[in-house]
C-alpha cells in the first residue's frame, strides 16, 4: 500500500487504470532481454565477447545496486506530448469561478498548477464579496480531493436513467428536496423538469433558515425576499441575534461593509466609527465584535424586539424582558431615535411576527432607502420551513412515491430528521444527487454523483442582477454528472444536447445568450460578452430601483410575539466553520478553532460563567478547570425528551440560565473528518406555531454531570482574558489577574501592563495614543541600552532593497478565521486531529488569539492574528545550533527545513510562540512507515493518499517529522512577485506581493509591504499613533505592526 | 606534603591499616565472586537500562510527539534530566581537581568513586541532547566538521553548540583524569592476578613499574589535569546555564544563573556522592577508608552550597521585584504560586530548608540522616531544573499560548532508564577497578592513619 501511494500520477484516469498500475510495479518500462542473450549459445562465439562481458558486468552491478536499495519507489512523471497553451509548468493559472454551497456564496479565483486546483482566492471584481473570502470558501478546494466523494452512480448511467424515467412516469407525487439554489440556469433546468412531470414539486429548505424573515417580508412588503443591507452606511447597527459577520446569510459581504465603518482614522481629532449593539443569548462572532452586548435569554428575543419597538415609539415597554436588558434597550432607543436613515436593525429571528416588528422598527428609523434597499435583493436564503415540515408528514403518510434529494441532508439537519429517515422507507423511488454521501443519501435507492463545483459549469445569482460564473478548473475526477444535466436527461429535455462534449455547458451558454446577454449594452457579440464574463467571473446587470411600502399592521404582530419562557434554555447556533454540518467533511474546517470558544473538532455545551469573587474561580484562565490538561467534564443534557452526553465548557457572554451548543456536529454518514465528531444537536431544535424552526429550546432538566471525563478536549487557548474587570470591595479589579495563581492571588497588572493588546473606548483614543507613545518610548529607552543599536543595523542591512513587513488592524479583524484556513491551504500546513490538538500540538502558522476584556459578565473581545513576527533581532536565530533558521537580506526570518534537527530551542525562545514542531509524522513523509498519526479513524492516514496530496502547493516544501516550521510571510509569493517584476523589467509595484492571509481577509485587516516603499500601503498603515509592536521592549525588533483596538462602547447601553 | 598533622584532626584511615591491608581491602572486591546483593542490584539496573532502550526506540520510531511537550513547552523532562545529570557530575571534578590543588587529604577516600560518578553522570547527561532532537539521524549536524554543503558551519552563537563543546571537553578531561589515577592501581591489581586477568590489567596499566620516574610523571600529569579540570568545574555548568540565561524568556534571562548553577551542581554532585558512598562503603566494607570524617566533610559542602543556592533563589525573587519589569515579576510570581507551585515547594524544601539540619554536628555524622538528606537534595535539584524549565515556558509572554505539562510514560521511562544506565555502569565499575584510590590512600596513611596521628597522645 505504502509503495502505491508514492507513485506520481498525472490525472484521475490513472487511478483506475490497471495497465498503468501494473507498469508502475515493474522495474523497467520494457523487458530487457538479458536472460535471452545470456542463454544464446552464439554469445560465446561472438567476436565482441569481452565488451559484452563488461557490459553485463556493469549492468549486473547496476541492477544489483538498484535491487539492493529496496525502498526506492518507482516514480513516473510524463511530459506533455502536446503542451496545452495555457499551462506552463511551474506557473500558476487562475480561473474566475464561484464557491457555492447551498446559500453560501463567494466569488473566487481558482489557482491551478499543472492542471490541478490548489488554492482559492477572492475575486476582487465581485460587487458582492469584493475580493474577500470566508474560511468555508478557502477550505472548499480540499473537498475536491476528498477521498470520500461519490465516485460512481449506483448503476450504469444509461440503465439508471431508464429506471428513473420509468419510475417518474408512473409516479403520482414527486418531490424534489433542495437547499437554497441561486443558479438561474439550474432553476431553468428545474423548470423543464417540473414541466415534464407536472406531478413534481420542489421543496426548498435551509438547515439554518431565514424562513421567518422571508415570510415577514412578504407580509410587510409583499416580497418574499431578503433585502440589500448596507452595513457600511449605518452609524448604528443593531442586531437581534443575527450573526451577520460569521454565519448569517451573506456574512462575507456584510463583514466587508461593516469593517469600512469600523476602522478608525488615527489622524482625526475626534475619530468616528459605527456603533454596534448585539442583542443575543450566547456570544456569537458578531456579538464578540459588538461594542455593546445586551444579553437576553433566547426565548426573550421576541420580547426584546417588542420592548425596543415600544421604547422607540414611546409605548410602555412592559415587563416581560429582564430589567437589565430592558434598561439597555431603552437607552439604545434614545440613542438612535434621532438618527434617521443612519441606523440598521437586523434580526436572526426565524419568527414571522418578530421579523415584521423588526421591519417596523427599521421603517420607524428610516432605514429603508438608505441602509436597507430592495434593489439588489439577496437570493442567498430561499428555504421555507413549513413546506418541509409538511413534506415530512406527507412522507409519513406514504403520500409521496418519488423523492429527489439535491445535495440536501434532511435526514440529519431537520428537527424531525428521525421521522424523515423512517418515512423515506415508504418512498418507492428515491434519488440522491450530490458530491458526497450523507445521512439522506444512505437512505436513497439511486445515487447520481455530481461533480465538485471546481469540476463543474454553472452560474449563480446571489443578489438580483449580480451574476457569477462557475467554471471547471479540472476534468471531473470521477464518474459524475452535473445535477442539472441529470434533471434535464430525466426530463427528456429537447434543449439539452446530450451528444455534446459538455452538454450542460452548452445549455448554460444558451441560457446566457437568451437571458443575460440582452441585459447589457457593452458587447455586441455574445462570444465577446461570454469571454469577458468568464474572464471576470462576474456580470452585473442593471436592476430597477424598487419602491416598497410597509403594509403590515404592526400591532397585530406585536401581540403575536410569544412571551419569554421559564426555566433553563439552550440556544443552538451555527458555527463559522461547520455551518449546519454541510462542512463536516472538511478536516481544515474541523481543525479551525471556533473564533469565540477556541475549540476544535466538536461542539461543546456552553455553561455561563459567573464571578464568585473568590480565588476558587479559575475560569478566567481555564474554562473548565481541567482545560489546560486537555480534559473536560461530560454532562447529560436532555431536550425534547432526547438526552445526550456532551462535553461542556464554561463560556463567556451567555445569558443567565442559558446554555449553548453548536449545530452541525455528530454526523455519522460522512467522510472520516466529520464522523462521530461532536454531538448531534439537531434533534433539540423546535418549531414555532408557524412551523418555522426555532434555534433554541427549553431544557427538560438541569444538565447533570455524568462523572465522565473527556480526555481529549481540543481547545487551543487556555487563558482567555486580558483584563476582565469585576468589583471587589467596591473597587474595580482585574479579575483574571486575581485568579491566575494556584496559591493565593495574582497581582494586578500582571497581564494588562504587557504590551500585547492595546485597547480603548472611542472617546479615550487620545489617551490611548499617549499611552502607546509612552510605552513605546520606554521600550525604545530599554532597547537603546545596547552596544548594537538597531537603527545602525537597519541602516546597514535593510535600507537598500526590500525590507518586508506587515501591519494588522485589530479594529478591522473580526476573527472569522479565513486567513488561517488560507494559510493552511497555501503552505501545506498539516492537519493533526483532535487528540493532537488537545495536547496543544496544532500546527497552524497563523492563529487568531482571542482575548476578552472589560466587564466580566459581558466582556468585549479583541482578536489578534498572530504569526511569525519576522524579528530583525530574532531570538530564535541565534540559538539554533545548526543555523537552520536565519535572516534574509530582506528582513525575513527563514527556515531551512533540511538543516533543522529539531532541538526546539528556537520555539522555546520565541516570545510569540509561533514556531511549530512536527511532533509526529503528520505529513506521512517519514523515512519509515507505520508511524503516521490518524486524524479521525481514516483508512489511510489523512494526506497519505494520492488524491488528497493533489491539493499540496508545489511551491512549498512538505515538512517531515522532527522539523520546526512557521510562517514564512509566504516567501514563495514574494519570490514569484519579484521574478514577475524582473521578467517584465520593472520594479515591484504595490500589490504585486500579497501573502495568503492578506488576500483571504474580507475586511482588509492585513497589509503586507515593503518598509522601504515610502508611498506604499504599508507606510500609510504605519503612519498612525495607534500603531505598536507587540512586546517591543524585548528588543526583538519585530516586523509585524498592530493597530490598537478601539471600541465604541456606550456605558449607558450595557 | 607536610608530615605534621594537627592532632585535632580526625584520622582519615582507621583500623590501624598497614599498606598491605589497604591493598587487600581495596583490591579484594574485584577479585572475589560478587555478592548476591550486587547481582540483585545489577539485575535491577539492567532492567532499567532495558526500559531506557525501549523508551529511546519508542521516541525515535514515533517522534517527539510521544512526549508530552507541546507548542509552548519545548523542553521539559528531557533538559531537566540533562542539566540534573551534568550537575551531578560536578562533585567528582571538584573533589579530584580543586581539592587536589588545595591539598585536601580527605579527598583520597572518595575521589575515585566520585570521578567515576562524574563520568557516568556525564554519559547519562549526554543521552538527552541526542534523543531530545526531532531528527536524531541528523544529529551530526551539530558538530563543526568539514562538509560539502558550502561548507556549512554550525552556529557559533548558539549556547547549545557551546554545550556540545563544554560537555565533550568535560567528558574528555574527566576521563583522562580518572584513568590517570587508575594506572598505578591497575598495576597493583595486575601484580596480584594471573592469566588473562593479568594480561588485561597489564594492558590497562600501561606497563607501570612503580619506578620513581613513573611516580614523578604521574604526579605531574595529575597536577596538570587538575589545573585543566579546575576551570571546567566552573565553566561547564556556567555554559549549561547559558542555555537559559542568554534567552529572552523571563525567568530564564537572568545574569545570576552561572554562579547559581555551579553552586547547584556541586550541591547535587556531593549529594550523589553521599548516596553512592554510603552504600558502597557498607557493601564493600570500606568503612575504614570512607570514614565518618569524609561524610561530615561532604555534608559541610552540601550545607554551604545548599545555602548558596537558597540565597540565589531569594535573590532571584528580590531582583524580579526590584527590576520593576512586569514580565520578570510575573514569571517569578508564577514560579512560586502558579500551577506548578508544588515543584517550587519541593525545590525549596529539599534544597534550602532540609540541608539546614547539617548545622548540627550530630546530624552531619549520622549516616542515616545523611543518606536521606542526599536523596532529598537530589530530588530538590531535579525540581529546581524542572521549575526553571517547564514552569517558565508554560507561561511566558503571550497568555494565549500558555500551557501545561505532564510527562508521558516515555519521558518517565527515559529518566528511570538513565538511572539504570548510571547504576549499571557504576556497578560494573565496582567490579573491575578499585573503588578507592589505593596509591593515594597509602600516601596519606603515615599522616592521617589513626595509628600514626593518634598514638602520640
Amino acid at each position: 500500500m505504502k509503495n502505491n501511494n508514492k507513485e506520481v500520477w498525472i490525472g484521475h484516469n490513472d487511478l483506475n487504470s490497471p495497465e498503468l498500475q501494473e507498469m508502475a510495479k515493474q522495474e523497467f518500462a520494457n523487458n530487457i532481454p538479458v536472460v535471452d542473450t545470456m542463454a544464446d549459445e552464439q554469445v560465446m562465439e561472438s567476436s565482441t565477447n569481452r565488451r559484452d562481458f563488461l557490459k553485463y558486468l556493469g549492468f549486473g552491478l547496476g541492477a544489483a545496486t538498484v535491487a539492493a536499495s529496496c525502498e526506492i519507489p518507482v516514480k513516473r512523471a510524463i511530459p506533455y506530448v502536446v503542451k496545452p497553451d495555457e499551462i506552463v509548468p511551474g506557473v500558476a493559472t487562475y480561473y474566475a469561478s464561484s464557491f457555492v454551497k447551498g446559500g453560501d456564496y463567494t466569488s473566487i479565483l481558482v489557482k491551478t498548477r499543472e492542471g490541478r486546483p490548489i488554492k482559492i482566492e477572492g475575486n476582487s471584481l465581485s460587487p458582492v464579496t469584493h475580493g474577500g473570502t470566508t474560511a468555508r470558501a478557502q477550505a472548499a478546494v480540499l473537498d475536491l480531493y476528498n477521498v470520500n466523494r461519490l465516485q460512481n452512480p449506483t448503476k450504469d448511467w444509461a440503465e439508471m436513467d431508464t429506471e428513473i424515467k420509468d419510475a417518474l412516469a408512473s409516479a403520482n407525487n414527486i418531490r424534489i428536496i433542495t437547499n437554497t439554489n441561486m443558479s438561474p440556469t439550474a432553476q431553468k433546468a428545474m423548470g423543464e423538469f417540473l414541466a415534464a412531470y407536472p406531478k413534481a414539486q420542489v421543496v426548498t429548505y435551509d438547515a439554518v433558515s431565514a424562513s421567518g424573515m422571508l415570510e415577514a417580508n412578504e407580509v410587510s412588503f409583499g416580497l418574499p425576499t431578503i433585502p440589500n443591507y448596507h452595513f457600511d452606511k449605518a452609524d448604528n447597527i443593531i442586531s437581534f441575534g443575527a450573526d451577520f459577520l460569521g454565519t448569517w446569510i451573506s456574512a462575507g459581504e456584510y463583514a466587508h461593509g461593516y469593517a469600512k465603518n469600523r476602522k478608525v482614522d488615527p489622524k482625526a481629532e475626534n475619530p468616528t466609527m459605527s456603533h454596534h449593539t448585539q442583542v443575543e443569548s450566547y456570544m456569537s462572532l458578531t456579538g464578540s465584535n459588538a461594542d455593546n452586548r445586551i444579553m437576553v435569554r433566547p426565548s426573550e428575543q421576541g420580547a426584546a424586539i417588542k420592548a425596543f419597538y415600544n421604547a422607540l415609539v414611546g409605548n410602555n415597554m412592559g415587563s416581560e424582558l429582564n430589567e437589565k436588558a430592558s434598561n439597555a434597550l431603552k437607552a439604545l432607543a434614545d440613542k438612535v431615535k434621532g438618527a434617521n436613515g443612519k441606523t440598521l436593525v437586523v434580526s436572526g429571528s426565524n419568527n414571522v411576527a418578530e421579523q415584521v416588528v423588526v421591519n417596523a422598527i427599521n421603517e420607524y428609523l428610516g432605514s429603508y432607502g438608505s441602509t436597507i434597499t430592495f434593489d439588489r435583493t439577496s437570493n442567498q436564503r430561499q428555504g421555507l420551513d413549513k413546506p418541509m415540515a409538511k413534506l415530512v408528514s406527507d412522507l409519513k403518510g406514504g403520500k409521496v412515491d418519488a423523492v429527489f434529494v439535491m445535495d440536501a441532508n434532511p435526514a440529519y439537519d431537520l428537527p424531525e430528521a428521525a421521522d424523515f429517515a423512517e418515512a423515506m422507507a415508504k418512498v418507492k423511488t428515491s434519488v440522491f444527487i450530490s458530491t458526497v454521501p450523507n445521512e439522506t443519501g444512505a437512505l436513497c435507492k439511486y445515487v447520481a454523483p455530481a461533480p465538485h463545483f471546481l469540476e463543474a459549469w454553472g452560474d449563480v445569482e446571489p443578489k438580483a442582477g449580480m451574476y457569477s460564473i462557475i467554471q471547471p478548473t479540472i476534468a471531473p475526477l470521477f464518474n459524475t454528472r452535473q445535477a442539472e444535466e441529470s434533471l434535464l436527461v430525466w426530463a427528456d429535455s429537447s434543449n439539452l444536447n446530450a451528444e455534446a462534449d459538455q452538454p450542460y455547458f452548452e445549455y448554460l451558454k444558451a441560457n446566457w445568450e437568451a437571458n443575460m446577454f440582452p441585459k447589457q449594452n457593452n458587447f455586441l457579440s455574445f462570444q465577446t460578452f461570454w469571454d469577458k464574463t468568464l474572464h471576470d467571473g462576474v456580470f452585473t446587470a442593471p436592476v430597477a430601483a424598487s419602491n416598497v411600502r410597509n403594509a403590515a399592521d404592526v400591532n397585530t404582530y406585536l401581540a403575536q410575539i410569544a412571551k419569554p419562557g421559564q426555566g433553563e434554555e439552550i440556544v443552538l447556533f451555527e458555527t463559522v466553520a461547520m455551518g449546519a454540518g454541510q462542512y463536516a467533511e472538511n478536516p481544515w474546517l474541523q481543525e479551525l478553532p471556533d473564533p469565540v470558544t477556541r475549540t476544535t473538532w466538536g461542539n461543546y455545551f456552553g455553561i455561563p460563567i459567573t464571578w464568585e469573587g473568590g480565588n476558587s474561580m479559575v475560569t478566567y484562565q481555564n474554562l473548565n478547570q481541567e482545560e489546560y490538561k486537555g480534559k473536560a467534564d461530560v454532562v447529560e443534557v436532555s431536550v425534547n425528551g432526547k438526552a445526550q452526553d456532551i462535553t461542556c465548557i464554561a463560556s463567556f457572554g451567555l445569558a443567565a440560565n442559558t446554555f449553548s451548543a453548536a449545530l452541525g456536529f455528530g454526523r455519522m454518514e460522512v467522510g472520516f473528518a466529520g464522523k462521530g465528531v461532536g454531538t448531534n444537536s439537531m434533534a433539540w431544535l423546535s418549531r414555532d406555531n408557524d412551523g418555522n424552526v426555532q434555534y433554541f429550546n427549553i431544557l427538560d432538566a438541569e444538565p447533570k454531570p455524568t462523572g465522565e471525563i473527556d480526555y481529549e478536549f481540543p481547545c487551543v487557548q487556555y487563558h482567555h482574558t486580558f483584563g476582565i474587570t469585576g468589583q471587589e470591595d467596591g473597587k474595580e479589579i482585574n479579575v483574571d489577574e486575581k485568579t491566575l495563581m494556584a496559591i493565593g492571588e495574582g497581582f494586578q497588572g500582571g497581564l494588562t501592563e504587557r504590551s500585547i493588546i492595546y485597547q480603548a473606548n472611542l472617546n479615550e483614543v487620545n489617551d490611548l495614543k499617549a499611552k502607546i507613545a509612552e510605552k513605546r518610548e520606554f521600550a525604545k529607552h530599554l532597547n537603546d541600552a545596547t552596544l548594537y543599536p538597531y537603527e545602525e543595523y537597519q541602516e546597514k542591512f535593510y535600507s537598500q532593497g526590500h525590507h518586508w513587513g506587515m501591519a494588522i488592524d485589530l479594529n478591522a479583524c473580526i476573527g472569522c478565521g479565513a486567513c488561517q484556513v488560507a494559510c493552511v491551504a497555501e503552505n501545506n500546513v498539516p492537519v493533526v486531529g483532535k487528540t493532537e490538538v488537545s495536547r496543544h500540538h496544532e500546527m497552524t502558522w497563523l492563529r487568531i488569539d482571542r482575548y476578552f476584556f472589560g466587564d466580566h459578565e459581558n466582556p468585549n473581545t479583541v482578536y489578534q492574528p498572530m504569526m511569525c513576527q519576522h524579528c530583525d533581532n530574532a531570538p530564535c536565530e541565534n540559538v539554533c545550533p545548526v543555523g537552520a533558521t536565519n535572516h534574509s537580506s530582506e528582513g525575513l526570518n527563514q527556515m531551512t527545513y533540511n538543516r533543522c534537527i529539531g532541538t526546539r530551542y528556537c520555539a522555546n525562545n520565541c516570545p510569540f510562540k509561533v514556531r511549530r514542531l512536527n511532533w509526529y509524522d503528520y505529513t506521512t513523509a517519514d523515512l519509515f512507515g507505520g508511524n503516521e498519526v490518524y486524524v479521525n479513524g481514516e483508512e489511510i492516514p489523512f494526506g497519505a493518499d494520492n488524491l488528497t496530496r493533489m491539493v499540496l502547493n508545489p511551491d512549498v516544501t512538505v515538512r517531515s517529522r522532527g522539523v520546526i516550521e512557521k510562517c514564512s510571510f509566504c516567501v514563495q509569493r514574494i519570490q514569484e512577485g519579484k521574478l514577475t517584476a524582473k521578467k517584465e523589467g520593472r520594479s515591484l509595484r504595490e500589490g504585486d506581493i500579497k501573502p495568503a492571509c492578506q488576500t483571504a481577509c474580507v475586511t482588509g485587516a492585513i497589509t503586507f509591504g515593503d518598509f522601504n516603499n515610502e508611498n506604499g500601503a504599508l507606510a500609510k498603515a504605519l503612519d498612525s499613533e495607534l500603531n505598536y509592536l507587540v512586546l517591543e521592549e524585548t528588543n526583538v525588533q519585530s516586523s509585524v505592526h498592530y493597530s490598537a483596538k478601539i471600541i465604541n462602547r456606550d456605558e449607558a447601553i450595557s | 606534603m607536610s608530615s605534621v598533622v594537627s592532632p585535632i584532626r580526625q584520622p582519615l584511615v582507621k583500623g590501624g591499616k598497614t599498606y598491605h591491608q589497604i591493598t587487600e581491602d581495596i583490591c579484594s572486591p574485584t577479585e572475589r565472586m560478587p555478592s548476591t546483593q550486587w547481582f540483585i542490584a545489577f539485575a535491577v539496573s539492567i532492567a532499567f537500562l532495558g526500559v531506557f532502550a525501549f523508551s529511546v526506540f519508542w521516541t525515535v520510531y514515533w517522534g517527539i510527539g510521544s512526549w508530552n511537550l507541546n507548542r509552548t513547552i519545548g523542553w521539559s523532562w528531557d533538559i531537566t534530566n540533562f542539566v540534573w545529570w551534568v550537575g551531578i557530575g560536578h562533585a567528582g571534578t571538584l573533589i579530584s581537581a580543586i581539592l587536589l590543588l588545595f591539598r585536601q587529604k580527605w579527598r583520597t577516600g572518595v575521589n575515585r568513586a566520585a570521578e567515576a560518578m562524574t563520568i557516568f553522570a556525564v554519559i547519562c547527561a549526554g543521552q538527552y541532547p541526542l534523543i531530545h532532537v526531532g531528527r536524531i539521524w541528523l544529529v551530526f549536524f551539530i558538530f563543526p566538521y568539514p562538509n560539502t554543503r558550502g561548507p556549512l558551519w554550525v552556529n557559533f552563537n548558539s549556547p547549545l553548540l557551546w554545550d556540545v563543546f563544554a560537555i565533550s571537553t568535560y567528558l574528555t578531561v574527566s576521563l583522562l583524569f580518572w584513568y590517570t589515577g587508575l594506572v598505578p592501581d591497575f598495576a597493583t591489581l595486575r601484580d596480584r592476578s594471573k592469566g588473562i586477568r593479568r594480561r588485561i590489567y597489564n594492558g590497562l596499566s600501561f606497563g607501570w613499574t612503580g619506578s620513581a620516574k613513573h611516580w614523578q610523571r604521574w604526579e605531574a600529569l595529575s597536577l596538570i589535569l587538575a589545573g585543566l579540570a579546575t576551570p571546567l568545574v566552573l565553566s561547564v555548568h556556567t555554559i549549561v546555564s547559558f542555555d537559559f540565561a542568554t534567552s529572552v524568556i523571563p525567568g530564564w534571562h537572568t545574569t545570576i544563573f552561572p554562579p547559581y548553577f555551579v553552586a547547584g551542581a556541586i550541591f547535587s554532585g556531593f549529594a550523589m556522592v553521599q548516596t553512592l558512598m554510603i552504600i558502597t562503603r557498607k557493601v564493600l566494607k570500606l568503612q575504614d577508608y570512607i570514614t565518618l570524617e569524609h561524610i561530615e566533610s561532604m555534608n559541610k559542602v552540601i550545607l554551604v552550597t545548599g545555602t548558596i543556592v537558597g540565597v540565589a533563589y531569594l535573590t532571584e525573587l528580590f531582583i524580579a521585584w526590584y527590576s520593576g519589569y512586569i514580565y520578570e515579576q510575573f514569571a517569578f510570581y508564577n514560579r512560586v504560586l502558579g500551577p506548578f507551585y508544588w515543584s517550587y515547594i519541593g525545590m525549596m524544601t529539599c534544597n534550602v530548608l532540609s540541608p539546614q539540619i547539617f548545622w548540627w554536628k550530630k546530624m552531619r555524622r549520622n549516616i542515616f540522616v545523611t543518606f536521606i538528606m542526599s536523596l532529598f537534595v537530589n530530588v530538590g535539584m531535579w525540581f529546581e531544573r524542572f521549575v526553571i524549565i517547564a514552569t517558565t515556558l508554560a507561561r511566558d509572554y503571550l497568555p494565549s499560548s500558555w500551557s501545561y505539562y505532564t510527562p508521558t510514560w516515555v519521558e518517565i521511562g527515559l529518566f528511570v532508564g538513565t538511572l539504570g544506565l548510571f547504576f549499571t555502569l557504576f556497578l560494573l565499575f565496582t567490579r573491575v577497578a578499585p573503588v578507592v584510590a589505593i596509591a593515594e590512600v597509602k600516601s596519606i596513611l603515615k599522616t592521617s592513619g589513626d595509628q600514626y596521628s593518634h598514638e602520640e597522645h
